[in-house]
């Protein structure tokens, strides 16, 4: 559950992960999403290795068939989720290709 | 001397063309390309907003700059699409870009003039040596009602300028601006789409501050258009900027550069802004540059811009030139921006 | 260890409109404690398992709910461990009985899920993953989806074998009148279904269902019948992206290996097995997990037949999770009355013949929690 207070605590660790490059290990399109996602469907998510961990992550800006294992992708800042209209926006880092 | 040490742009890669807008409402292929001159623009995504924008175009102009976020001292967001109505983009921004705690933060709306007045008003605390570098955006994932004419151009970009003392890539070596209440484009606070005055918007609106402005600046800096290399005005589309530089006495050739609507359309408050970044992306050292923004409601910034020898090492850092973000494209049809309205509207 | 499994009790599994949650678990409940000819003042505690209850309804507190409920005062607990809530109860049981403290205990497991969105759903049971998962909009079809592309990547495991898995677990459904598609369907049907989250199409997904099953297990092991002789967890973080492989269930290895030590028993003593089958890939990863077959070979394993009843090693008689339906917290107890039935040569059309060593696998999340069981006659 995202509270107001949950979300400014997880924006403060944001500016540690930009610029970041790591390589895409695995990834899936998700057709069925759960609720608060209902309106990226379908999107990819995948798993990436940077330097010093292993992160859960979307992936943005591309077609599944641009997609190809170990490739570089680079981090971005977006919208995570759909906030209700009287809720806190959530930002967080999703990945794109690297160019 | 104040001036600009570090800028970024940053423009989505998605875009529309007119006749794919007219495809999704049943009408004929407008003549857009011919009456407003714009070929295409730039769309958004599902998860980018004004604050996405202005992060990645800060992001960049850090960068390339290698500015310590922590020595920004002061920020400013200029949109008309600021995410809330109260709690401000700026701090936000400021929280991911790694700022820290120690700046002063302010979110402006001045229709598609927002971005510049923050690089007027921030250029104070530096030049006042209160804060080493200043931080103003533009930024806008612009709103038009669906089906108006406006949808064809409202477009979504964002660009930063950092500004300093020392190591400055171009010195802002003046700059004026013109004011009066003059409703051409307007959103009331409970209204979801803008409204606009038709014609009004021409010339009470535009013409008379940019002209207002522009002919001010160039009296009070002692310069005429010749003695510029390029200029950028606000573009709502590619026929009033084209007209007033001429009226003005600027040449084609002095816009070309800083002309990106054709390609992107209207991104508002980043308008001009991109435009500046796109000419600094090419420019030489010496090169003056004047630049003349318009924002609805209504006011123009006008600015003198004097290139340095520090452009070379930018130009050579900077991956993202606003060229490259305009050929790095994905075309679109309409249903990502019937996505959009949706997920904004929660309709 | 020798735990007897007194007495079993199990509702149909499916969209039950007429049952809220508390009507299964009682239904389920009453039938065991019948089963097993003691009276409710002998039934010492209460274990109940349940993932999702509080999330979709509000009522927490189920273990006194369930108890007062029967007219049973003694203690009462709910148990919640993900998907592995039913075999994690009965794990829990079994040491309140080897600790002496309770002579006779109930376990139910019950979940009541079709009354929520599929959506709401889909979230809630991303409970079971990470934070950073739900952040990026992870579902448990994409997290076991990925298990998959990486199995099929390394190993060539292909959708044919994942389809094989659904395809035999729906034969073994369709002898099953308490399964919620007692059906079986086809090879083109399960490749050609709507995409859930690819390569996993609706049918390499388990459904959402209603239902519950209950045990009475009891200490005084006296006499023949069914006993518990190995009962092991074992955990791994809860973050697919944290495992140190996405080849594996890592978890199921280590409590497959100590349970089978607690029995005495080898992994090809098992006669037959009841295994997690969340996903297609799953029920592939559990075969090489628990030591069935060779790493890799888990698709053609069960393409190849060895798993489906009258096979080498008959897998998921019950028609496993996919078709017997997989109502959360009851899987874990569900898979223990049916290799239970099994041995006790009560499974009618399903019977595998000679059974006497059983096995069954029980997962949390996407590997987080594991619980094997082995019963013995």
């Amino acid at each position: 559950m995202s509270t107001p207070a949950s979300i400014w605590r997880q924006h403060k660790k944001l500016h540690i992960y930009l610029n970041k490059v790591g390589r895409l290990i695995v990834w899936t399109k998700i057709f069925v999403a759960p609720s608060g996602f209902e309106h990226q469907t379908p999107y990819l998510v995948g798993i990436v290795q940077f330097e010093s961990e292993r992160l859960p992550l979307q992936i943005v800006d591309c077609n599944e068939e641009e997609l190809k294992v170990n490739m570089k992708v680079i981090t971005v800042i977006r919208k995570i989720g759909k906030a209700k209209s009287e809720d806190v926006i959530e930002y967080g880092i999703k990945v794109k290709p690297r160019s | 001397m104040t001036g600009i040490v570090s800028y970024g742009a940053y423009i989505p890669r998605f875009r529309i063309k007119p006749s794919q807008i007219a495809l999704a409402w049943g009408k004929e292929a407008p003549e857009v390309e011919k009456s407003l001159g714009v070929f295409e623009k730039a769309v958004a995504s599902y998860d980018e907003d004004a604050v996405t924008l202005a992060i990645e175009a800060a992001n960049r102009a850090i960068t390339t700059g290698g500015i310590d976020p922590t020595l920004i001292g002061g920020i400013t967001i200029g949109s008309e699409s600021h995410p809330y109505a109260v709690k401000p983009s700026s701090t936000t921004v400021a929280e991911i870009l790694g700022m820290g705690t120690d700046y002063l933060a302010a979110d402006l709306e001045f229709a598609c003039k927002a971005g510049t007045a923050g690089i007027q008003l921030l250029s104070g605390l530096v030049s006042q040596n209160k804060t080493k570098y200043v931080l103003a955006v533009g930024s806008d994932v612009a709103q038009s009602r669906p089906a108006d004419v406006l949808e064809y151009t409202a477009s979504s970009a964002s660009a930063a300028f950092i500004l300093g003392n020392q190591n400055t890539i171009a010195n802002i070596v003046d700059f004026t601006s013109y004011s009066s209440d003059t409703p051409d484009f307007w959103r009331r606070d409970t209204e979801k789409f803008p409204s606009h005055g038709g014609r009004f918007t021409g010339s009470p609106a535009y013409f008379a501050h940019v002209f207002g402005a522009s002919q001010n600046m160039l009296k009070k800096a002692k310069m005429t258009p010749q003695d510029f290399d390029y200029a950028i005005f606000h573009m709502p589309n590619a026929k009033f900027p084209k007209e007033a530089a001429k009226k003005l006495g600027f040449t084609p050739e002095q816009l070309t550069p800083g002309f990106v609507v054709p390609q992107i359309g209207n991104p508002y408050s980043a308008s001009s802004m991109v435009g500046l970044a796109a000419t600094l992306d090419i420019a030489k050292p010496k090169d003056k540059i004047f630049m003349c923004s318009y924002g609805s409601g209504a006011g123009s910034d006008a600015f003198v811009i004097e290139v340095t020898p520090e452009i070379k090492a930018h130009q050579k850092r900077n991956q993202s030139t606003v060229a490259k973000q305009i050929k790095d494209k994905e075309y679109i049809n309409y249903s990502l921006i019937a996505k959009n309205i949706l997920t904004k509207y929660k309709i | 260890m020798k735990i007897k499994i007194a007495g079993t009790g199990l509702t149909k599994f499916g969209e039950l409109w007429n049952k809220d949650l508390l009507d299964l678990a009682l239904e389920a409940s009453s039938e065991a404690i019948h089963d097993s000819r003691l009276t409710i003042n002998q039934i010492d505690a209460v274990f109940v398992a349940n993932m999702i209850h509080g999330k979709l309804s509000g009522q927490d507190h189920l273990g006194a709910l369930v108890a007062s409920s029967l007219g049973i005062k003694g203690a009462a607990f709910r148990v919640e461990g993900a998907c592995a809530s039913g075999g994690l109860a009965i794990h829990l049981a079994i040491q309140s009985l080897l600790a002496g403290t309770y002579k006779n205990v109930l376990v139910v497991g019950t979940e009541k899920m079709t009354d929520a969105t599929s959506s709401q759903i889909t979230s809630a049971l991303m409970g079971a993953g990470s934070e950073d998962e739900r952040r990026a909009g992870f579902t448990f079809p994409a997290l076991y989806a990925l298990m998959a592309k990486a199995h099929m990547a390394k190993f060539g495991t292909t959708r044919n074998h994942l389809a094989s898995v659904s395809v035999k677990n729906h034969f073994h459904a369709s002898l099953n009148s308490l399964a919620q598609f007692p059906f079986e369907v086809s090879m083109e049907k399960v490749l050609e279904s709507p995409v859930i989250s690819s390569p996993f199409t609706l049918f390499d997904v388990s459904p959402i269902t209603d239902g519950a099953g209950a045990v009475v297990l009891t200490s005084e092991s006296m006499g023949a019948g069914v006993f518990i002789s190995g009962s092991a967890v074992a955990t791994d973080t809860v973050g697919l992206s944290q495992r140190e492989s996405l080849l594996e269930i890592a978890a199921s290895k280590d409590a497959s290996q100590k349970a089978l030590k607690q029995a005495g028993c080898e992994i090809k003593d098992i006669k037959l097995a009841e295994v997690h089958d969340c996903f297609t890939i799953a029920e592939i990863l559990a075969m090489e997990d628990l030591g069935f077959c060779e790493k890799g070979e888990g698709g053609k394993f069960v393409e190849k037949g060895h798993t489906k009843l009258g096979g080498k090693i008959p897998v998921n008689t019950s028609g496993g999770l996919k078709a017997c339906g997989h109502p959360v917290a009851a899987t874990g107890v569900k898979q223990i009355i049916e290799v239970t039935h099994q041995l006790q040569q009560r499974a009618g059309k399903r019977q595998v013949n000679g059974a006497d060593v059983g096995l069954t696998h029980n997962v949390g999340g996407s590997g987080a929690t594991v619980v094997v069981h082995i019963l013995q006659t």
